[in-house]
């Protein structure tokens, strides 16, 4: 079997469902973090197998690239903010941050 | 045209309470008790001077007011007009050269509005004296309130004009919320919302009016020749006419107060201190009529000639809607004396509004008359009730009796007003209502007839509110004086404060009522120049 | 492919020129770091550095006024449209770094605000970077140079529970908007073989597209950016991050970081899908058939009434300006979906009007607070006899934000339904009215703790110091002065329309 364009593309919709997925339901603030991780990176599949199949030029490359540094910064931050968090209530169950009435 | 200092009359009687303002404002309230009292005399006499300033401005703007002169939608006929530009940008996408003018002027439509703000004014000062607690805040809204009803009436471009409009809202809502009664927030709030709902129509119509004519100049605006033809508001007798028009007057009938949008004003009243119950029932309320003849009528005149008979139907039922609920108050509900003469201001109103729709010169003049008379009435009838509510915090219908003759004085110049208020010949209201049938009976004899029985119920409220309070028996526990001590009241009747604000109104009730060519002559030349105006817009879509 | 065109060495000195103020702002950023480093016991060192900065890039900034360029390879664009928004970001950073001077609440919870200057530059060079870029991965570079700063900032009290709550939900709701955003991106990429703007606007022109993919990443970006001017329904963050930020925070990312949004928003909707070639009296000749001005409709109709119907129930003073900044959201949309030349104008003039009126009302909460330590609104209760100018000031501000005149917010709002009417769509008018009214409602409501409730007994005189008073007094002023004489800011903004075409 031949492996297009299509193929990369789902696999890119299937990560970024799964991520969508694991950041709606996910109590636990590092288990969305992670799912956010699947999103960038579906994003990332698409940039990368459009360049590489839609003969395109190397602009979907670098905009990986970019992604994946700002992902790892993102990533920093949102982590120490967990470990704020973590200090202030113990724990990391997003879903009991709730202070601040809605 | 006079001018003090390269400075136009109508500016002057406009902005003098800025001065006012500024004045009051440098003066610091002070710490201990005998400053505080030393500053609220200087508040209130500050108050007393600029309003009496503006008084005398009036009186002069009235001895130099030519009667011949028409204005309307003519700048030739206007008098006293100052136009300086005030905002000028050049190019703009697609609104192409904005210009708005500072233009005012007066015919004989606003004057007698001028000279009416300008002595309610003054004497709603007096009605201030018993205002205890922040007098430094409440002159300085009072100031401010005067600032802007004088700058609605004598605007005469759009954007000024809805400028003033607003300008009025936040000092009445703090005058109504700090210094009102019991249920003061709900009324002052009420009142905003029930207002700013109104003027936000008329903001979209006035923004729609500029596309069409391309300025704010109200004259223009009255010019059907100068409309844009491909604009929402050009033509005669189209839909978005007809939609703008009804946009317009609910924002005006909001203020009037016509039903079915009358319900704010009972309880503005009832909360407001005395002398915002003055201004709001002497002045204020003709604000939403003066609004219809300034913008509605000579703007919308085919849409006016379409709604004629509604207009004139909501008029009589305001009429009887009003009478029969101000009838009521003598059997329901806490029975309170201020709310009696709020809804008998509906009823007045609904008077004018009926001469308004009559179309001819004898209910056209009656209207503004009668706008006039209601004013001076209406603010006599609030005052007197102020006096008594002063001396003792009640103002129920059923708590007092016999108090002709523990109050001579009082009975007398309340008997004036109650009469006026009736309609009684002799008297200024009797005139003004009876060139309203007049006019109104060529046009609606029907309508008229049912609207001349609510003389009747008008009769019987205030007939009925006489006896129950100055006849008949005194109640015991109002046998002794007001005050025992006698350091506020030194007599039992009027002390000379009320009787300052109450005396001039009562003169000018009655010599009106001998005499009404002051006033009415003022009005005839431009009245007539509107009513032919309306018409021949009128019948220019009625042959269509 | 890769290749370096022949005059490329002048054009990144050209670039280079107007990447003046920019600059400025990195040097700033730089300094203050390093000097926080050196001087770590001063506490307004930074501040001070920092606020010098912004007066420098301002400068800068004027000198940029009419120029129009692509810089670096045309991924950022030099516009008066642009210029307007950077003025704005600045200014209101500018005000911002000044209003935290006086913050009792800054000094006392934190070891150090070092930083805190430092990162609101860091957020200011990325809203800038944002007001002018012309390429996707620009603007995602932009948006989280901005958002990555702002999620440290609105948790910068770490201290303080509900300020590590906010900046927990800030950076969850915010890093999932935009990975949507990019993900959008990718796709709308691998549409049309190219990230830049107007590449991907002339590909449309001359090629038929799938409609389904573009509608969806379409709206994939515009999430992202509806996400930044907390547009419904992606405005959850705002009530919760703004109740817990820092109040000179909620400040700057209630009018700076929106402003920056809706740059991008304006500039992404006209150069990626409006016919550039059509007359632009019609303003929405969009290349597809997708109807872009419907969906903008709906969403500033729901956004505004969204915001202003929830405000009602509020009774926190910032959580209750948190849903006026939503509902102030949609009625600059209905700006955005007018889009023609007095639409974008009337956005301009209108975030003027929004900026100024709005720090001064966060300023007046944050200067209450720092005396009463509550935010609460039953708390501010008499507070117009004790504190009378905070008062005064306080009810200009909200009576500004209601747009009734004689204040600028009112110039405002009549610009936008001017542009409104002149569309042609009344019924987006006549919402927009009906929302201003149910606003005065609850703006009411603060100035009626102010003033009616609380009398007696009088509580004790408040007093403030004369600098926080300057400060109050810079806001207050403009807010009535613009509202009576609006000429040169309507001047302005009327210059500032010119977006740039490739």
């Amino acid at each position: 079997m031949n492996i297009g364009l299509e193929h990369y593309l789902i696999v890119g919709a299937i990560l970024f469902s799964l991520g969508l997925f694991a950041v709606v339901t996910r109590k636990n603030a590092i288990l969305v973090l992670m799912g956010l991780e699947l999103i960038l990176n579906s994003a990332n599949i698409n940039f990368i197998a459009f360049a590489k199949y839609g003969g395109m030029n190397i602009e979907g490359h670098v905009a990986a690239i970019f992604v994946i540094i700002l992902a790892a910064a993102e990533a920093a931050v949102a982590l120490a903010i967990v470990l704020n968090i973590y200090r202030n209530f113990k724990h990391v169950n997003v879903d009991e941050v709730a202070k601040l009435k809605d | 045209m006079f001018e003090i200092f390269g400075v136009g009359p109508l500016t002057l009687i406009t902005f003098l309470p800025m001065l006012g303002i500024i004045l009051i404002l440098l003066i610091p309230a002070g710490k201990d008790e005998q400053s505080k009292k030393a500053s609220t005399n200087i508040y209130r006499w500050a108050t007393v001077f600029f309003t009496f300033l503006q008084l005398v401005i009036a009186v002069v703007i009235y001895i130099n007011f030519d009667l011949s002169l028409t204005g309307v939608n003519d700048i030739n006929g206007m008098q006293f007009v100052e136009k300086v530009r005030w905002i000028e940008v050049e190019g703009l996408p697609m609104l192409g050269d904005l210009r708005i003018d500072y233009f005012v002027g007066i015919d004989g439509i606003s004057a007698p509005m001028i000279l009416l703000t300008a002595i309610i004014c003054f004497v709603a000062t007096f009605a201030s004296w018993s205002i205890g607690k922040a007098v430094k805040g409440y002159f300085i809204m009072y100031l401010l309130l005067d600032l802007g009803m004088m700058g609605v009436f004598v605007s005469l471009d759009f954007f000024l004009f809805y400028l003033f409009w607003e300008l009025m809202l936040l000092p009445m809502y703090f005058l109504i919320g700090i210094w009102g009664g019991p249920r003061k927030e709900y009324a002052a709030i009420k009142f905003f919302i029930y207002t700013l709902f109104g003027s936000l129509f008329m903001l979209l119509v006035m923004i729609a009016l500029y596309f069409a004519v391309g300025s704010f100049n109200m004259l223009d605006m009255m010019d059907p020749s100068k409309y844009d033809p491909g604009s929402l508001l050009s033509g005669i007798g189209t839909t978005w006419r007809y939609i703008a028009f009804g946009a317009l007057f609910i924002g005006f009938a909001i203020k009037v107060p016509t039903v079915p949008f009358h319900t704010w004003l009972p309880d503005a009243h009832v909360e407001a201190p005395t002398a915002i119950s003055v201004i709001l029932a002497g002045v204020l309320l003709k604000m939403g009529t003066y609004g219809m003849l300034r913008i509605s009528w000579p703007m919308f005149p085919d849409a006016v000639y379409y709604f004629q008979w509604y207009i004139a139907l909501i008029g009589v039922v305001s009429i009887i809607y009003g009478a029969f609920c101000a009838l009521g108050q003598h059997k329901v509900g806490k029975r309170d004396f201020k709310k009696l003469i709020a809804y008998s201001s509906v009823s007045h109103m609904g008077f004018v509004m009926l001469g308004m729709a009559a179309m001819n010169t004898e209910g056209m003049v009656g209207a503004i008359f009668q706008m006039f008379n209601h004013g001076t009435i209406t603010a006599m009838l609030f005052m007197i009730v102020g006096v008594v509510y002063d001396r003792t915090h009640l103002r129920g219908l059923d708590d007092f009796g016999g108090l002709a003759n523990k109050m001579p004085i009082y009975t007398g110049v309340m008997m004036i007003a109650f009469f006026a208020a009736i309609g009684l010949p002799g008297l200024s209201g009797f005139i003004s209502e009876v060139l309203i049938f007049l006019g109104a009976f060529q046009t609606f004899p029907v309508m008229t007839a049912i609207s001349a029985f609510a003389i009747v119920i008008g009769a019987a409220y205030m007939l009925w509110a006489l006896q129950k309070i100055f006849f008949g028996k005194l109640p015991d526990r109002w046998k002794g004086p007001w005050d025992p001590t006698g350091t506020k009241y030194k007599h039992d009747d009027l002390n000379g404060i009320e009787l300052t604000a109450l005396v001039p109104l009562a003169v000018i009730v009655i010599y009106l009522g001998i005499n009404p060519n002051p006033i009415t002559g003022m009005m005839t030349s431009s009245v007539n120049h509107l009513i032919e105006l309306v018409k021949a817009g009128g019948q220019v879509a009625a042959g269509m | 492919m890769f290749s370096v065109e022949a005059n490329f060495l002048d054009q990144l000195k050209d670039s280079i020129g107007l990447f003046l103020p920019e600059t400025v702002l990195i040097a700033t950023f730089l300094l203050s770091l390093i000097l926080d480093l050196i001087f770590r016991k001063s506490r307004t060192l930074t501040g001070i550095v920092t606020a010098i900065g912004f007066v420098v890039a301002g400068i800068c900034l004027i000198g940029q006024t009419g120029e129009t360029a692509f810089i670096f390879s045309r991924m950022l664009v030099v516009d008066p449209f642009a210029l307007f928004f950077k003025f704005v970001i600045l200014l209101s950073g500018l005000i911002v770094v000044l209003m935290s001077f006086f913050s009792k609440e800054l000094y006392e919870t934190t070891e150090g605000v070092g930083e805190y200057f430092t990162l609101i530059t860091g957020m200011t060079i990325g809203m800038f970077l944002l007001a002018s870029a012309s390429n996707l991965i620009m603007i995602y570079l932009a948006i989280e140079t901005m958002s990555i700063s702002s999620y440290i900032l609105a948790g910068y009290t770490k201290e303080i529970r509900r300020a590590s709550e906010a900046s927990l939900k800030y950076v969850i709701f915010g890093a999932v908007s935009s990975g949507i955003m990019i993900y959008g991106m990718s796709i709308l990429f691998g549409l049309t073989g190219t990230l830049n703007l107007f590449d991907i606007n002339t590909f449309l022109l001359s090629n038929e597209v799938n409609m389904v993919p573009l509608m969806l990443s379409g709206l994939m970006i515009l999430a992202g950016f509806a996400y930044k001017i907390s547009a419904v329904p992606f405005h959850f963050w705002t009530p919760d991050v703004y109740e817990g930020a820092p109040v000179t925070i909620s400040a700057l990312l209630s009018v700076a970081s929106k402003a920056a949004g809706f740059a991008v928003l304006i500039r992404f909707l006209k150069s990626a899908f409006i016919d550039p070639t059509l007359s632009s009296d019609v303003a929405w000749n969009t290349i597809s058939s997708i109807d872009w001005q419907y969906i903008i409709a709906i969403l500033a109709v729901v956004t505004m009434t969204v915001g202003n119907l929830v405000a009602v129930w509020q009774t926190n003073v910032k959580r209750l300006l948190a849903y006026s900044s939503i509902a102030h959201a949609g009625y600059l949309l209905m700006g955005v979906v007018v889009m023609n030349e007095i639409g974008i104008a009337a956005i301009l003039l209108y975030f003027f009007a929004y900026m100024i009126m709005n720090l001064g009302a966060f300023y007046v909460v944050m200067l209450i607070a720092n005396k009463t330590g509550s935010e609460e609104l039953d708390d501010y209760q008499g507070l117009g006899h004790s504190a009378p100018v905070l008062g005064v000031c306080m009810t200009i501000f909200l009576i500004s934000l209601t747009g009734l005149p004689p204040t600028f917010g009112f110039i405002g709002k009549l610009y936008i339904f001017s542009a409104v009417l002149d569309s042609g769509l009344i019924w987006l008018a006549v919402v927009g009215v009906l929302n201003s009214v149910v606003s005065l409602y609850y703006y009411a409501k603060v100035f009626r703790n102010m003033y009616f409730r609380g009398m007696d007994p009088p509580k004790e005189p408040m007093t403030f110091s004369y600098g926080s008073m300057i400060l109050l007094f810079l806001l207050a002023i403009p807010t009535v002065l613009f509202g009576v004489y609006f000429t040169p800011i309507l001047a302005w903004a009327k210059s500032s329309v010119e977006i740039f075409f490739g």
